[in-house]
Order: structure tokens, then sequence, then C-alpha cells
């Protein structure tokens, strides 16, 4: 296994324990990320999506890992999903962002929110590949304010017509899946989502998002619905809860994305450290004068420091799929992912930032292997909750829900 | 910046005819890919223009490469060294062929990257380095097949 990620399993192991399909699990998970290395480098150069990530994800069966054993997933719980991203982080956030919008945006709403039926119809085909899910909540008008989004739906025979754009949304153009959040179109009535099939003739993909600062490798898309039908059964928990439906899935995504992060670290200091000790420039490693110095132990406890809270909050997040009807639980692990995923995706942008620096010129190059990590983790600080969201929802969970700022 | 690769192959051709191929220059002359200007300069070396591409970067580095011929029909080592376009390249790489036939050859290199490439680190150069020694020794072994 790759030395920075063995620690890691090693110290869970040796203070949580990992059972030893667990263990299959993460070991998959670093063969993978060895395979996936060129192509996704060369993909980045040429600021490409990369199609390599799902066939590299399906042949090591890690499209399904949340995904609960008897849909054919690896069964594995928060803390397990949370070290197989942290390892694929390491081969950057594209690769992040596609696993955790397939695997825990879009998955795990329906494995937490669908019934049985809509549960063994896409569930299984979602652990081998077959079925490619993506997360339709934000639109050009409501990005930390989803409550306000505008698609709208409108009973229809047997289903419901959706109507409506939504905007920046991975695997929107590689998605057989979308899980779509839109309101009734008549009255003020909540948010209601629904699993929306992208091949019906009422979707369409308007463009790719490829004029991004990063994250070339993952695909954006914007998308149109235009009288696109979703079958009665295929609306996703009940309706007029879409939103309890948006906030759980994003629950699941923000340690997704913290975890991914945590890799990004452990590339950044690998790579420092292989750079800053065979550099030589006054006479002498760069490693050796003290102000480089400053930027490796900046790295490396940025990335202590957040593993750990990224491990508590996936641990508490397991505690409170033991016991959901906790509301303390919920609110503890709603409080921890949103800590877990603010301080992770900054300590990683100013990780990659100062790896960055200490690659000096060559640094400023997409061929140095730590500039897509500041491309890429600035993102990280806008996805799946932003940075000024997360420190709300963290304040008001000190404060008391009386003090919520963002209502 | 250093790397270590590993591997083996298996060659449907007797050993001798195979350690006779691989310590010829003129064999190896013919089984360089993305290789430009290749001169046998004697029993034992030869010089060329190898193309190295990484991604939408291409590196052209001059080498000479010399082969040793250690231990017949067992062992040889062939050196290789070469700079250009701001990077440097310098190849220890042994071999050894066990079994009659096929001809199982046993091989490890040790590299030593310097300049601009060596910027892209090692995790990155050894995967691209194992999909090139793939590509290299299918070659190899396609032209040592058709030789034998």
């Amino acid at each position: 296994m790759e030395p920075i990620f063995q620690s890691s399993v090693d110290e869970v192991s040796r203070l949580v324990g990992l059972e030893d399909d667990e263990l299959e699990i993460l070991e998959d998970a670093d063969r993978a990320a060895s395979e996936l290395l060129v192509s996704e480098f060369e993909k980045y150069v040429e600021r490409k999506y990369n199609p390599e990530i799902m066939g590299v994800l399906k042949r090591n069966n890690l499209m399904g890992v949340p995904i609960d054993r008897e849909y054919g997933g690896r069964g594995a719980r928060q803390l397990v999903e949370a070290l197989f991203l942290e390892r694929m982080g390491q081969t950057g956030m594209g690769v992040i962002t596609f696993s955790d919008v397939h695997q825990c945006l879009g998955s795990l709403a329906v494995q937490d929110w669908g019934n049985e039926e809509q549960k063994a119809r896409y569930l299984p085909g979602a652990a081998k590949g077959d079925v490619v899910f993506a997360y339709g909540l934000t639109e050009p008008e409501a990005g930390s304010d989803p409550a306000s989004l505008k698609t709208s739906y409108a009973r229809d025979g047997g289903g419901y017509r959706l109507n409506g754009s939504k905007y920046l949304i991975s695997n929107g153009s590689i998605a057989t899946r979308m899980i779509v959040f839109a309101r009734p179109q008549e009255g003020n009535g909540s948010p209601t989502a629904f699993i929306l099939d992208t091949k019906d003739k009422g979707f369409s993909v308007d463009m790719r998002l490829e004029e991004k600062l990063g994250l070339f490798t993952s695909d954006t898309s914007m998308i149109s619905l235009e009288d696109a039908f979703v079958p009665a059964d295929d609306l996703l928990g009940k309706e007029g809860k879409g939103l309890a439906v948006a906030y759980s899935a994003l629950l699941n995504g923000r340690i997704g994305i913290g975890s991914g992060c945590v890799g990004v670290m452990e590339d950044c200091l690998n790579q420092v450290k292989e750079r800053t000790t065979s550099r030589v420039q006054h006479g002498k490693e760069i490693a050796r004068h003290q102000l480089v110095q400053k930027h490796v132990a900046i790295i490396e406890s940025n990335l202590e420091a957040c593993r750990w809270l990224i491990y508590r909050a996936a641990l508490k997040k397991d505690e409170y799929e033991r016991d959901p009807n906790s509301l303390e639980l919920r609110a503890e692990s709603d409080r921890l992912s949103a800590v877990a995923k603010y301080m992770a995706s900054r300590c990683a942008f100013e990780s990659a930032d100062r790896a960055v620096q200490c690659f000096g010129g060559f640094g400023y190059s997409i061929l140095s292997p730590v500039a897509k990590h500041f491309l890429d983790t600035r993102v990280a600080r806008i996805y799946e909750g932003t940075d000024e969201i997360m420190e709300l929802k963290i304040a008001s969970s000190v404060l008391g829900k009386q003090f919520e700022a963002y209502r | 910046m250093k790397l270590h690769l590993e591997g083996s192959n298996t060659m449907n051709s007797p050993r001798e005819k195979v350690y006779s191929l691989l310590t010829d220059p003129n064999f190896i002359s013919k089984s360089l890919p993305d290789a430009e200007d290749v001169r046998v300069l004697d029993g034992s070396s030869l010089e060329a223009k190898m193309k190295l591409r990484i991604a939408v970067v291409s590196t052209t580095l001059r080498m000479k490469m010399t082969v040793v011929r250690t231990a017949p029909p067992f062992k040889a080592t062939l050196v290789a060294e070469g700079t250009g376009s701001g990077s440097s390249l310098n190849i220890t790489s042994v071999f050894d062929l066990s079994e009659e036939s096929p001809t199982i050859m046993a091989w490890s290199a040790d590299a030593e990257i310097g300049g601009v490439m060596a910027g892209i680190g090692s995790t990155l150069l050894k995967g691209f380095a194992t999909k090139k020694v793939a590509e290299i020794f299918a070659g190899i072994t396609k032209a040592v097949e058709a030789a034998a």
C-alpha cells in the first residue's frame, strides 16, 4: 500500500479495528488509485474529463462501496468509505467528485430514502456501475439556498412532468439517473425529490462546463428539463419532503469531500518531501532551508489534524446510523461533518498552495504533481456547502438554533 | 530523483538465442520505440535520439547505450545515459535469463532522472515508466520470437 495511507489504515485498525473485508476494500482502493495515476495526469493536462475513472472503479469493484451487501455493494460503514476516498483523493479531487456524487449523494440517497422496490431497482446497478448517479439540486439562482429552487413539477397521468434548469451538476452528462429536486408548479409547496432517467426525451445536457479553474477530469454540466417525465414510482421519499433528502445526502457528501481533501494533503506531503530533498539550490537540498521546512511542517500538521477530524465525523455518522431516530446524534453528526469538511477543504487548499511554493517555478505548471491540487481544492471550499454556510452551521450548533443566521 | 522497476517476461525462444539478440546492438537498435538517428558504434554500444512522451509533453534525449555481457548466456547489463530538453536520464538495467525454452527473463532497472522531467515526481514517472517498459518488452518479445 502507499506508505502514508498504510499508516492511516494501521492506526485506524489499531484504535478502532478494521475487519478483513474492510481491509480488502482498502487494498482495492490502493490498487485503483495506482491504476488511475497516469490517465488522470494525462487528462488533466489536456483539461478533459477522464472516462477511465469509472472504468477503474468498476474493475476494482469500487462503484458501490457504501451500498448494502444485500444490494450487491461492499457494505462499508462511513469510516471505511472515508478511508477509501482518502486513498482516492491522492489522485485528485476529480476522482473524488465522481465517486462522492455517485456513491454518497446519489446511491445513499436511494438507500436511505427509497422504498424496497426502488432500492432493488437501482442499487445493484449502481454497485456494478451500470447505473451512474448525479445529484440535481443546484440551479443558476439557487446555490447555497436550495429552498429557493425554481425547477417545478406537475402531476401527469401516472407520473410527473418536470421543467427547469440545473447548473454545475457533477456527473451531469454521464449519469444514467439523476436525483432531481423540484417544487410543485402550483402553490408554495416544498420541494420533492425524484429519480430521473436521463434517457427521457425531456432531459438534455445544455453544455459541459469545461471552462473551470480546475477539476478538469470531472464532468460538470448544465442540464435542462422540458416536460421531463418521472413515473410515480420514481418519487424518492415523500412528496414535499425533498429538502430532508437533500440535506441528508449532503451530510454523507461532506464527509466524502473532506476525506478526499485528506488524500490531497497526503499527496502534497509526499510530493513536497521528494522535491525538497532532491532539489539543490545554494549548495544544499532546499529541504535544509528553514523557510521551506515551515511549509513542510504546516502541511503535515494540517494533514494530521484533518485526518482525525474526518475519522471522528465518520464514526459519529456510523453511530447515528445505528440509532437513526436520535435527534441528538443527528445534530452531532451534522455538526461534525460540517466542521470536518470546512477544515479539510481549507487546509487542503492551504497545503496545496504551500506545495506549489515548494516546487518553485515548476509548481506553477500543471505538469507538476501539485498544481492540480491547488486548482482543484479551491472548489472544495464551495461545493457541497460553502465555507460561509459551514461557518453558520457550526456557529448555530454552538449558539443554538434560535441564532441561525442563514434563515 | 531515483526510480526502481522490476519484472519478468517469457519469450518463446531458446535462451542462447535470446541472450545473443538482447546483447546485440544491431538488434537493440531496431527494437527501440520512438528512436531516431540510431547509430551502432561498435559490438557493444549504440546511440540514438529517444523521444519520451508524458501526456502532451515531449522530451528528446540523446542517449548512449552500452551492453555488458556479464555472464553469458545468463546475465547481462545495459547502461543507458542521456540528456536533452533540460532533462537527464541514466538507467542501469540488469537481466537474468533462466530456463532453456521458453526463456524467462527477470529484469530490474534503476533510473536516475534529473532536470525538468524529475519535477513531475516519482509516483507519476513510475506510472509512465511501467507503462512504457511494458510496451518495450512487448516489442522486444515479438522481435525475439520472430527472429528465432
